[in-house]
């Protein structure tokens, strides 16, 4: 299991990587849906195409990169939203997330003047930075973002490695202490 | 010759107390309980990490469907669907113009497996409250009556709480309390500052701090302050009939505990107008049966048991069993909330809390208590905790990257969360039905709740909202967020989860249900110990009441039973 789980970081890594050269986002333009089998079998399937995933990932990887703790890809987030609008949502809700989706790849592609998902990661962060701040100072109406990102926070905070790692969890605490100092426990528990 | 000495019908908090007192005087006792049988292994799922939980945590469009009213209540979560009725297969009605929260779980255990744990003694204030103000009937009985009760159950069941010395809330034995917070604290001493005779004390909860031997020769531990409690508890460190009354009834040998079986009816013998036993069915197979004992102990539930009277009606009895007085089903009460508060209190920012506290702190009633009120009687309590924000606060914020991750680490500011629950005068009006023509798919009536809150309720929550308001603004607190206490209304009945007081006790048969030893004007060997007998309800959460009250009504009949009354 834990062999896989590092497989299937090293794939979104690697989807990441393969946007760069444009490889899965030409595929999509032409099909619609992504038509490399490759790619396909490569992330989970569902509602997402290669695409979409290719997509996601970067933007999540951007909201919470790896830092001297783990990162959304470590955490798996894209398949976590890949599971969620697949076998949770409903039609409404899939068709919410494919419309946002397609709608926010179009923005950013926009303000960043190539595919966001082929820039650098340190672009991606000036180019997202820029677009969140516009969104939380209002300047911009885009509730799909918002929605977007809070389900990015919520999936990496909720998995393991962002629970264990960004986070401080103990599941059998044993006691209970009213107050203590921060410095003794500086992190926010996961639960 | 009878098949048992005592039929308990229901296997929750109160049942499991007549259950464990019963089998422990020696006398064979059956269980019926109508949902399935606990396996702690299957069943908990205390072990659940948040990464182990679905989809986020999102209720999923067939919960919503099949458990359209229970999947609204906090304890409600996609691993603890298992010990929550399906709507779907357990409907009923509402009155026209009224709303009602039925929420509840059929299986052994009830919903002492997903209750809060609250415990808290009544007063001899309360038990005085409706002879003072003439609302319901008086109790038959008074503190003195009950304290010893409280004394015995509270021992077994192992209560964290602090000793206050309260006349409005009498102190019990309890092992050592959670702590308060460093805001807490604070909150405390401010609050008791500015506002002399409210008092902000650590709540008392059901979970062991200190087990006593006894408790773990149950197998119960000690708490480990998991907060996973309305999971089911692996370490039996919360008290449910699961983990405490059953096992102790269990190793007597005098237990014989029958699921999946529904009472519908109390069997009565003609000849002596006695309860001789019940008619059930099987919940799986619909199969019908008695089961008979020399005594009855009713336990279903407020509703269910006060549903299982009704239908028992006879020609001798048109209006209900036992109904005499016409009080079978009237004065249903819960407890009203939507007095709720929240707020920033500065400071303590160098603090931190460890551990997950199952519990919070308590403001004991002070309206028209230490401090009048205009408008209404009786009053409310409050319960509410200051913690400090965690990751979530990064949510619906601007930042991304290491600004994000910071954000989510760091603990935000202390904020502290508290609702009022309110007592709800009895009323005749308000009262349970049988529906006249539908049936379940046992073929039982279902019920029609018609209950609604009064002006009384009404200007208590909007006392208690003004009342939250000025307590935040006495703590310092800011952003604080209330309902507007000129519009709030309370929260629908049901919400509370304290149905009670359809078959009420009281010193005259005229207008009672039950005498003072939970026992049946009308049939001698038919007693309630579940919320029905409430005369009235307090602003506490009841569950310890029932405890005390099955345990002393329970010890009453055996006694009846060694005598030969019954």
């Amino acid at each position: 299991m834990r062999d896989f789980k590092l497989h299937r970081r090293q794939v979104f890594q690697g989807l990441i990587a393969l946007s760069a050269v444009g490889g899965i986002a030409a595929c999509s333009e032409q099909t619609n849906s992504s038509s490399d089998a490759t790619a396909d079998s490569a992330i989970s399937s569902g509602l997402f195409d290669a695409a979409d995933m290719a997509l996601i990932a970067a933007l999540s990887e951007t909201l919470i990169p790896r830092t001297d703790t783990a990162g959304a890809i470590d955490a798996e987030v894209p398949d976590t939203l890949q599971a969620l609008a697949t076998d949770w949502g409903d039609e409404g809700f899939q068709s919410y997330w494919l419309t946002g989706l397609a709608n926010l790849r179009t923005v950013l592609n926009e303000r960043a003047g190539a595919r966001f998902e082929t820039l650098e990661h340190s672009q991606r962060g000036e180019v997202l930075s820029a677009y969140d701040r516009a969104v939380f100072d209002g300047d911009i109406e885009d509730g799909f973002y918002r929605d977007f990102k809070n389900t990015v926070i919520q999936a990496f905070y909720m998995s393991e490695p962002g629970a264990t790692e960004a986070l401080a969890y103990e599941p059998v605490p044993g006691e209970w202490i009213g107050c203590v100092p921060l410095s003794d426990y500086p992190k926010n528990w996961a639960t | 010759m009878a098949e048992f000495d005592v039929i308990v019908v229901g296997s929750g908090m109160s049942g499991g107390w007549v259950a464990k007192e019963m089998c422990e005087q020696g006398f064979k006792v059956a269980v019926i309980e109508r949902g399935r049988s606990i396996s702690p292994t299957e069943d908990y799922s205390d072990f659940i990490n948040p990464w182990d939980v679905e989809h986020l945590n999102r209720k999923t469009a067939q919960d919503l469907e099949d458990y359209r009213i229970q999947s609204e209540v906090y304890a409600f979560q996609s691993y603890t669907r298992q010990f929550w009725v399906k709507d779907t297969e357990h409907p009923y009605e509402t009155a026209e113009g009224t709303d009602f929260r039925w929420l509840r779980g059929y299986h052994e255990g009830g919903k002492s497996i997903m209750w809060a744990r609250q415990s808290y003694r009544l007063s001899e204030i309360d038990f005085r409250a409706n002879k003072t103000d003439g609302h319901g009937v008086d109790w038959p009985v008074r503190y003195d009556d009950l304290s010893p009760w409280y004394d015995y159950v509270e021992r077994f069941a192992g209560i964290s709480g602090s000793v206050e010395g309260l006349e409005i809330l009498p102190d019990g034995i309890y092992q050592p309390p959670h702590d308060l917070t460093c805001a807490e604290l604070d909150f405390r001493d401010r609050i008791e500052a500015e506002f002399p005779g409210r008092r902000v004390i650590p709540g008392r909860a059901a979970n062991l701090t200190e087990p006593t031997q006894e408790q773990m020769d149950l197998g119960r531990g000690k708490c480990q302050a998991r907060n996973h409690c309305f999971q089911g508890c692996s370490f039996g460190a919360y008290f449910s009939s699961n983990s405490a009354t059953l096992p102790a009834a269990r190793r007597t040998g005098n237990l014989t505990f029958i699921s999946d079986r529904a009472v519908h009816k109390v069997i009565i013998e003609e000849a002596t107008g006695k309860a001789a036993g019940v008619e059930t069915v099987d919940t799986k197979t619909g199969e019908r049966s008695r089961v008979t004992a020399r005594v009855v102990f009713l336990n279903a539930g407020t509703i269910p048991s006060t549903m299982i009277m009704l239908n028992s009606a006879s020609e001798q009895a048109p209006n209900g069993l036992g109904n005499s007085s016409g009080q079978l089903g009237r004065n249903l009460m819960d407890h009203h909330s939507g007095a709720r508060g929240s707020a920033i209190l500065p400071g303590h920012l160098d603090k931190h809390t460890f551990g997950r506290r199952p519990n919070g702190f308590y403001i004991p009633r002070f309206r028209n208590h230490t401090e009048e009120a205009e408008g209404f009687v009786r009053g409310y309590g409050y319960q509410g905790g200051a913690m400090r924000t965690s990751w979530w606060s990064a949510m619906d914020k601007k930042g991304i990257g290491d600004e994000l991750k910071f954000d989510a680490r760091t603990p935000g500011p202390w904020r502290i969360s508290v609702v009022a629950f309110g007592e709800v005068l009895p009323n005749e009006r308000n009262q349970i039905r049988l529906h006249p023509n539908k049936t379940d798919k046992w073929g039982f009536p279902i019920p029609i709740l018609d209950a609604a809150w009064g002006e009384n309720e009404r200007n208590m929550v909007r006392q208690a909202t003004r009342d939250t308001r000025a307590m935040l603004e006495a703590a310092g607190g800011i952003d604080i967020q209330t309902e507007d206490p000129e519009t709030v209304e309370p929260a629908p009945p049901g919400i509370g989860i304290h149905e009670m007081g359809t078959a009420r006790m009281g010193r005259d048969p005229s207008t009672s249900f039950l005498n003072k030893w939970n026992q049946s004007w009308d049939i001698p060997n038919l007693f309630i110990t579940d919320g029905s007998f409430m005369s009235s309800g307090g602003c506490q959460n009841p569950s310890l009441t029932y405890m005390a009250f099955s345990a002393r009504a329970a010890n009453h009949a055996a006694e009846l039973m060694k005598d030969g009354t019954i």
